[in-house]
């Protein structure tokens, strides 16, 4: 797997879709690639956030620490983005993330994904415009609830 | 040492002075006949003057000299000579100019060498009374003493006075005489011509000193320039982080370019002096003889002067000036080394030096420290005002004391105690001695300070921390004793101790040799906290010639064990073991071709393709062109990647390969092949270019540069590099059954690279080199290897937490009966400083303990000393001791 395949991976990403290639490449370059074993931790719950993933291959599973033990609250499959709110909000982590079967994932380091926000706009608009769906979408939800 | 340069030079050569100055005597009569014989040679041997009258013979090799004619005007025969036939009388004479050559020849050498000698002994003596003075520096003086000048002092301008000393007195008296008799010659002459001639020369003596005063009033101010100079250089490097902190380089640029200017300004001025004085002194040598033409000439046409009478004038005045020149020029050379001197000597005479009989260091008393330690109403003050005002207090010994409170006072208190502040008022006992009369070498031997700033000497860990330990050089490591060592060291006020020699006290700490010594310092800093980075530091260090066969084995042995266990974990994938046979996919291509390491400095692409081994292994396997290719792939996705991100950007030196400086000449580089092909490249871009390749790692850049195929000649390079540098060459190889003596012991134990994007690869590879260590037992020998780490300049790889606990650890491993710590376990932090003073005063409860410490933590102390601004109270609680004792016995 060279850096093209990752690059075509990140494309899939919703908040990367509309990205310069030229930027996919070098949010890819910059990034680290990843193996971890079934079981293994990408990061657990309260730590500090310190990168985002995009999973390659493979599953990783949302785990929450309940006062009944941990619970599994949903799974990322591969092209999905995990563990960006931490990094953009700059809070501890809100769950623990734990491989589920080997996975392969890219590691985009926090201070490297904020550096590439800070130089080019059209990334920061793009994750913007990704965040901003989002709370649409959460805003609908509430409204939905509430009904 | 002697105000007066002469006195200085005079009272310690004033032997070989007089054997230079007999021998260069004793040399003269055989000078003055070298040059008469070439006269006899012409006038008797080859015009025949020995052989008029029809003489068949004539006698030469004749020895004799002639009395004066007031004493009769005999002649004196000591040797008659031999008769000899007009040719052999020739050679003979011939022979007897070769035979004067010689003598005259070695004559001139032996001076030059005693000459030599005694210059370079006097620089010895006096560059060590130098460093003697400043051994003695007391540490108010030290505050204002900078140590980049002092060096300068030292190194660079005693020199020219080393040169001087050796024509100090020898040359004027030498020159003197010359000049004197070609003078006295004149005057016998004509009285008139010879007064002339010595006016002449009294206004040279007289108004050319007088010029050259202000010649070297400026070179005394070029001195102290560029003195201060080495200090500003010095200050700049050391400051260079408050220098790039506060933006001052423009400023400092500034400076540093003044100074340089005032330096050259001053230079200039010099030149122009010494030249205007060098032409005042040749036109007065001029016009002697222009005064004895004119003057002279009209003398004779006058007809009271005989002309015959001016010619031998004219030709003895030839004499004069020669000596008279090298004298006014050994006149200049000693008003300049004499202002060198004095301005040296001004800088080494501060007020007050610690006596000379403080520093005996045979003067050292034995046995425990003597109680009970009395303060009798102590003040001590600085230029800013009181310190500590009237403190009196009286305690047996051993104590464990706690200095506290806010302000400077606790900190004085504890530098009183240790003798780092010798102004103060009162009196402070230990016993019957005065601490201010204590010799150092007592001191030494009982007293230990740890402060918070410490001074590292460059050197190992180790050596740091026996520094204390190096008392004598030790009975029974005598080697062969070097007489002439010894000898000159006699000569020139040298010490006569060898330190090539063991000089370490083992008995003092009750080890048996450098082994056992070594579990006596990581006991030591176990105790001060610092066994966890020592097991680090060994990580990091180097196998060395100490390290013994059976830990070597033993090492190799857990770099087996790691193996298996890395083999077993995570599909085996966390560590790709160095194979000869195989290529290493997570290791730099660079690594891959030499397979080893240098066996001094680095390997980094750049150096690499400087040697000539390297480069040939490239051609003989034809991967240049390949690699060449590569390196420009590299260079155009980096360009690509890299191209939108302005210059500087910090993400540039973090991944990308090439230097953010060099990214638009690699762009144009790129562009260039672009247009006009491969073929365009020059030799140096070429080996630019391949340093690329050299750097890449395919696992960690994913350029997808690199197939089977190209890792299988890659390995055949690899094969050639070896054939073509040779086992013994500046490469050490890898080795799977030996340990290589080029890398750190951590990458000796894995031999291999772990592997990138494995998650948290780096942290369990750390845990299993633990376990292993830890299961063959060699910990303690990856400690010893840590002993062996290099600090640095005044520590700097260590970090400032281990400096101070280095210093600490030098002193407990001294066995102090008082140790005085003055804040160095509160700049550990609260809960670790706690732990290391308890540890302390576990080890040796029958030594004192004197700590500057937080309030907090002044509970497990029997005496407290609490400092409210310059007053003090003393709370003694002596249950705690018996205490703290009793506890200690107990476990």
């Amino acid at each position: 797997m060279t850096l093209e395949t990752e690059v075509q991976a990140l494309r899939q990403v919703p908040m990367f879709r509309e990205i310069d290639p030229a930027r996919l490449k070098l949010l890819a370059f910059t990034s680290e690639r990843v193996m971890f074993s079934s079981g293994q931790h990408f990061f657990a719950q309260g730590d500090p956030s310190d990168a985002a993933y995009v999973l390659l291959q493979g599953k990783a599973n949302v785990v929450i620490q309940t006062p009944n033990g941990p619970l599994q609250v949903a799974q990322f499959s591969s092209n999905d983005l995990l563990g960006e709110m931490g990094i953009l909000s700059d809070s501890p982590r809100s769950a623990s993330i734990v491989a589920d079967g080997d996975v392969t994932a890219l590691r985009i380091d926090k201070r490297v994904f904020l550096e590439l926000l800070g130089q080019f706009p059209q990334m920061s608009v793009a994750v913007m415009r990704e965040l901003a769906k989002r709370l649409e979408r959460t805003n609908a939800k509430l409204a939905e609830l509430s009904a | 040492m002697d105000k007066s340069l002469f006195r200085y030079i005079w009272t310690h050569s004033r032997r070989d002075q007089l054997v230079i100055f007999a021998v260069v005597i004793a040399q003269l009569p055989f000078y003055f006949w070298s040059l008469e014989l070439p006269k006899r040679i012409v006038n008797e041997a080859i015009s025949g003057g020995a052989f008029k009258n029809g003489n068949q013979t004539a006698r030469a090799l004749d020895f004799g000299f002639s009395l004066p004619s007031f004493l009769g005007g005999a002649k004196v025969v000591l040797f008659e000579g031999i008769e000899f036939e007009r040719v052999g009388f020739l050679f003979a004479l011939s022979g007897l100019f070769l035979a004067l050559v010689l003598v005259n020849g070695a004559f001139k050498y032996w001076i030059n060498v005693a000459k030599g000698a005694l210059g370079e002994r006097m620089l010895r003596r006096m560059r060590f009374d130098l460093v003697s003075i400043a051994l003695r520096f007391t540490p108010d003086t030290l505050k204002r003493v900078k140590p980049s000048e002092t060096a300068t002092m030292i190194k660079d301008e005693v020199e020219p006075i080393g040169g001087f000393i050796g024509d100090a007195f020898v040359q004027p008296l030498f020159l003197g005489t010359q000049a004197l008799t070609a003078m006295t010659f004149i005057m016998v002459q004509n009285v008139w011509l010879g007064l002339i001639a010595g006016s002449i020369v009294a206004v040279q003596f007289a108004v050319i000193p007088r010029l050259r005063r202000v010649q070297i009033r400026l070179g005394r101010q070029r001195q102290l320039a560029s003195r201060q100079l080495a200090g500003r250089v010095a200050e700049i490097v050391d400051g260079m982080e408050a220098v790039h902190v506060h933006n001052a380089t423009r400023w400092e640029r500034a400076e540093i370019g003044h100074r340089l200017h005032y330096l050259f300004d001053l230079r200039f001025r010099i030149y122009k002096w010494k030249f205007m004085v060098k032409f005042l002194n040749n036109l007065l040598a001029q016009i002697t003889p222009f005064l004895f033409y004119a003057i002279g000439g009209y003398l004779a046409l006058q007809g009271r002067l005989d002309i015959g009478q001016l010619v031998a004038v004219i030709a003895a005045y030839k004499d004069l000036p020669p000596p008279l020149k090298e004298l006014i020029d050994w006149d200049q050379q000693r008003l300049d080394v004499q202002v060198k001197y004095e301005q040296v000597l001004e800088q080494f005479s501060p007020e007050s030096l610690i006596p000379l009989e403080i520093q005996d260091p045979s003067a050292v008393v034995e046995g425990p420290l003597e109680g009970p330690l009395v303060i009798e109403n102590l003040h001590v003050y600085d230029a800013h005002g009181v310190l500590i005002e009237g403190l009196s207090l009286k305690t047996d010994l051993p104590v464990q004391m706690a200095l506290i409170g806010d302000g400077p006072a606790p900190s004085v208190l504890a530098r009183t105690l240790s003798r780092r502040v010798l102004g103060f008022g009162g009196r402070i006992l230990f016993g019957e001695t005065d601490l201010v009369r204590m010799t150092d070498a007592t001191a030494g031997r009982h007293i230990a300070y740890a402060g918070t700033d410490p001074v590292l000497f460059p050197g190992t860990v180790r050596d740091n921390l026996v520094y204390g330990l190096r008392r004598a050089p030790q009975p029974g490591s005598q080697a062969e004793a070097d007489r002439r060592r010894v000898l000159e060291a006699r000569r020139t006020g040298n010490p006569e101790d060898d330190p090539t020699l063991d000089w370490l006290d083992y008995e003092w700490v009750e080890a048996t040799g450098p082994h056992d010594l070594d579990a006596r310092l990581i006991e030591a800093l176990e105790i001060v906290g610092m066994r966890g980075d020592l097991y680090q530091l060994g990580l990091l260090g180097y196998i060395d010639a100490a390290t013994p066969e059976e830990d070597i084995e033993r090492f190799i042995l857990a770099r087996r064990k790691l193996e298996e266990r890395f083999e077993g974990m995570e599909k085996g994938r966390l560590l790709e073991t160095f194979d000869p046979e195989r290529f290493t996919r997570q290791a730099t291509v660079a690594e891959n071709i030499l397979f080893g390491a240098p066996r001094s400095g680095t390997a980094s692409p750049a150096a690499l393709m400087e040697d000539q081994t390297f480069r040939d292994a490239l051609d003989d396997t034809d991967l240049t062109g390949d690699l060449v290719s590569i390196g420009l792939r590299i260079a155009q996705e980096m360009t690509e990647i890299f191209r939108d991100l302005p210059p500087g950007h910090p993400l540039f030196d973090q991944f990308s390969f090439i230097a953010a400086d060099d990214i638009p000449e690699f762009d144009a580089l790129v562009r260039r092949i672009a247009s006009k092909g491969e073929r365009s490249l020059k030799a140096s871009e070429k080996a630019r270019l391949i340093g690329l390749t050299l750097a890449y790692v395919e696992p960690r850049h994913r350029l997808g540069l690199i197939d089977a195929k190209l890792e299988e000649r890659l390995l055949q390079a690899r094969a050639r590099f070896r054939e073509l540098s040779g086992e013994d060459g500046p490469v050490a190889f890898h080795d799977p059954a030996a340990l290589n003596l080029a890398v750190s012991l951590k990458d000796n134990l894995l031999f291999g690279r772990i592997a990138h994007g494995v998650a948290d690869a780096e942290r369990k590879v750390m845990h299993e080199i633990m376990e292993v260590v830890a299961e063959l037992d060699l910990k303690e020998a990856v400690e010893r290897i840590g002993l062996g780490y290099r600090v640095g300049p005044s520590g700097r790889l260590l970090s400032a937490a281990q400096r101070i606990k280095v210093n600490l650890a030098r002193c407990v491993v001294r066995r102090p009966e008082l140790l005085v710590i003055d804040g160095a376990t509160t700049a550990l932090g609260e809960a670790e400083g706690a732990k290391v003073l308890k540890r302390i005063v576990e080890m040796r409860p029958q030594a004192s303990l004197i700590a500057v410490v937080r309030e907090s933590a002044a509970d497990t102390f029997d005496m407290v000393i609490k400092f409210d601004g310059t007053d003090a109270t003393v709370e003694d609680r002596p249950g705690r001791r018996d205490r703290t004792v009793q506890e200690v016995a107990a476990q």
